[in-house]
């Protein structure tokens, strides 16, 4: 008799075995939830890059190595935050929206595993599109970027920052249509007001000021010190902002994700 | 043996800071192997009540358990317990109908083989196997819903939650439906239906609670809500459209307008003077036919709540 395969319940699953089970299980639900979106996603971040650096680059007429140097790895840097800091809020706002949330958190994962597969998620769209970003302007500008083994940590970080500032803000937010007037909000000021594709001192002083706080800036600086030479400084200082921001979104998704209404 | 008992003793849950209730001191017990109903009008705190079963909600007081484990205290735990068919349709747009079935059995932690076959043979007793392969946005609305079903019974909980599983629908494969419920409470499950049907559930439950304003306004079988009602018959007017409304007499009670059909409790001595009153209706031309029959459960849930299951109100008597 097959059906005695399937049984009720009799413990609760707990430990890393479990875990890791689900956060697999999860990825495949993400990915497949995606499937028709996904492609076409990774293409339009790869646009985005490219028409970000190719377009701002056409402001100039010549461009200095340095100022093309700040061009290609910021449009690269911003391909790398903008899909966990916008688009993925976006899709859990849409979720909120259609009412299928609430299945979707009635799943029994581990929430921890969840968030995982969620950064899991954010990367696969990401990191290709960062690396074509690079590709492109490395080729577009003519210039050569310099890998240091500190592009790993630095990428990571700043990914896992910015996707678990997006998700914290995503669900903690009831209104989807907040979120999603968030998002644009966001997009616009890291796009524009941000000192990602040029120098910090182009900025007036209050904005540097602002700007030393919040973690765009210095997310662009760890980057950045794993793609070129010479071109950053104070990294340590830099780093312990962002790990200070990751840190403080994952107490915020943990405590929205613990609270129950 | 463990106890899988599912007890809820006075959970209340309001909104705005106390000013509405949405369940308020719902005390019921569930024992392994039931279909138990939870019955009311739309907005009576039903849905709410389950949410807080798996976690999704919590109670502002009271509690929640399954035999051992404190379903309120440890959500983690109630999500495995548990499992959950919300209202809601299910996000499997990017699905072929058997993937989101296997993949949810799995995440529900089946093994990929029990999951599979567990899978075909439900794809298979609900007779939606020519969809098998189909995404889920090209779907028709009673299919998602019965393959929503499929996802969350394939590994089933020791509680299932179904709201509002039949909705869309179509009447063969809602028997077929019901099948399945049943066949899940002989697995062991306890079933809790959500609806607010109370025809199909007079069939398909053992045991069901009205719940009207998040109160819990009876509970027992299908048979003993209707013991008050006993030494009753149910009258039954089709309405000429367009006639005017005729005027009821005293001894109608509970009496409800669904469409043209009005229906009404008369006692059973009243019976041949309620026949009269309606052979004349139909002489005058107001009425097209009439029926008198056994109280239903649908009479029981008027008298209850002041609603006729479905969008109608009671009238007045």
């Amino acid at each position: 008799m097959t059906a005695d395969a399937i049984s009720l319940p009799l413990t609760i699953r707990s430990g890393p075995a479990n875990w890791w089970h689900s956060l697999s299980a999860m990825l495949r639900w993400q990915l497949t939830s995606m499937r028709l979106l996904l492609p076409l996603l990774i293409v339009v971040q790869m646009l985005v890059a490219a028409g970000f650096s190719i377009g701002i680059g056409l402001f100039f007429e010549d461009l200095t190595a340095t100022a093309a140097l700040y061009l290609g790895t910021g449009a690269a840097i911003i391909t790398l935050i903008i899909v966990g800091l916008v688009v993925a809020p976006q899709l859990i706002a849409a979720e909120k929206e259609e009412g299928t949330y609430d299945f979707s958190w009635s799943l029994p994962v581990p929430r921890s595993a969840s968030v995982a597969a969620w950064l899991a998620l954010s990367a696969i769209i990401s990191i290709p599109s960062m690396v074509m970003a690079l590709i492109i302007a490395s080729w577009h500008f003519d210039i050569r970027f310099v890998l240091s083994w500190s592009i790993i940590p630095a990428v990571l970080l700043t990914l896992v920052c910015g996707t678990m500032i997006g998700y914290a803000m995503a669900h903690a937010i009831d209104q989807p249509s907040l979120t999603q007037l968030l998002t644009q909000v966001v997009a616009f000021g890291v796009l524009g007001f941000t000192p990602i594709t040029y120098p910090l001192e182009n900025l007036p002083p209050w904005l540097q000021s602002v700007h030393q706080v919040l973690p765009f800036y210095h997310m662009g600086v760890i980057v950045r010190a794993g793609l070129t030479v010479g071109i950053v400084e104070e990294l340590w200082l830099s780093y312990m902002v962002v790990l200070a921001w990751t840190l403080a979104a994952i107490a915020v998704t943990a405590f929205v994700l613990g609270r129950r209404k | 043996m463990a106890d899988w008992t599912f007890r809820a003793d006075g959970v209340t849950k309001s909104y705005d800071g106390g000013e509405t209730y949405a369940n308020q001191d719902i005390s019921i017990e569930v024992h392994p192997g039931e279909v138990y109903g939870l019955l009311g009008p739309n907005g009576a705190g039903k849905s709410t009540f389950v949410k807080q079963v798996i976690g999704l909600l919590k109670p502002d007081s009271g509690s929640m358990t399954l035999g051992e484990h404190d379903l309120v205290e440890a959500p983690d735990t109630a999500r495995q317990l548990c499992s959950y068919l919300p209202q809601a349709p299910m996000p499997i747009d990017s699905f072929k109908l058997h993937e989101a079935i296997r993949l949810t059995g799995e995440i529900r932690g089946g093994t990929r083989d029990a999951v599979a076959r567990r899978c075909d043979e439900l794809i298979d007793a609900l007779q939606i196997g020519e969809w098998r392969d189909t995404l889920g946005a090209k779907l028709s609305g009673g299919v998602r819903r019965l393959a929503g079903f499929v996802m969350v019974t394939v590994v089933p909980g020791r509680v299932v939650i179904l709201d509002e599983p039949t909705n869309d629908v179509d009447p063969l494969r809602r028997r077929l439906l019901w099948d399945q419920i049943r066949l899940l409470g002989e697995m062991g499950s306890a079933v809790f239906l959500v609806t607010h049907n109370v025809m199909e559930a007079e069939k398909a439950v053992d045991r069901l609670a009205v719940i009207a304003d998040g109160k819990l306004l009876a509970e027992g079988t299908p048979s003993s809500l209707k013991t008050a009602d006993r030494g009753c018959l149910r009258l039954q007017l089709m309405l000429v459209p367009g006639a005017p409304d005729p005027e009821l007499p005293p001894m109608l009670r509970n009496s409800s307008m669904v469409g043209h059909k009005l229906v009404s409790t008369i006692d059973e001595v009243n019976a041949s003077e309620g026949i009269a009153w309606a052979q004349r209706l139909m002489g005058e031309g107001v009425a097209e036919e009439y029926a008198l029959g056994a109280i239903t459960l649908e009479d029981a849930y008027i008298r209850l709540t002041g609603h006729v299951s479905g969008e109608a109100e009671a009238v007045a008597p």
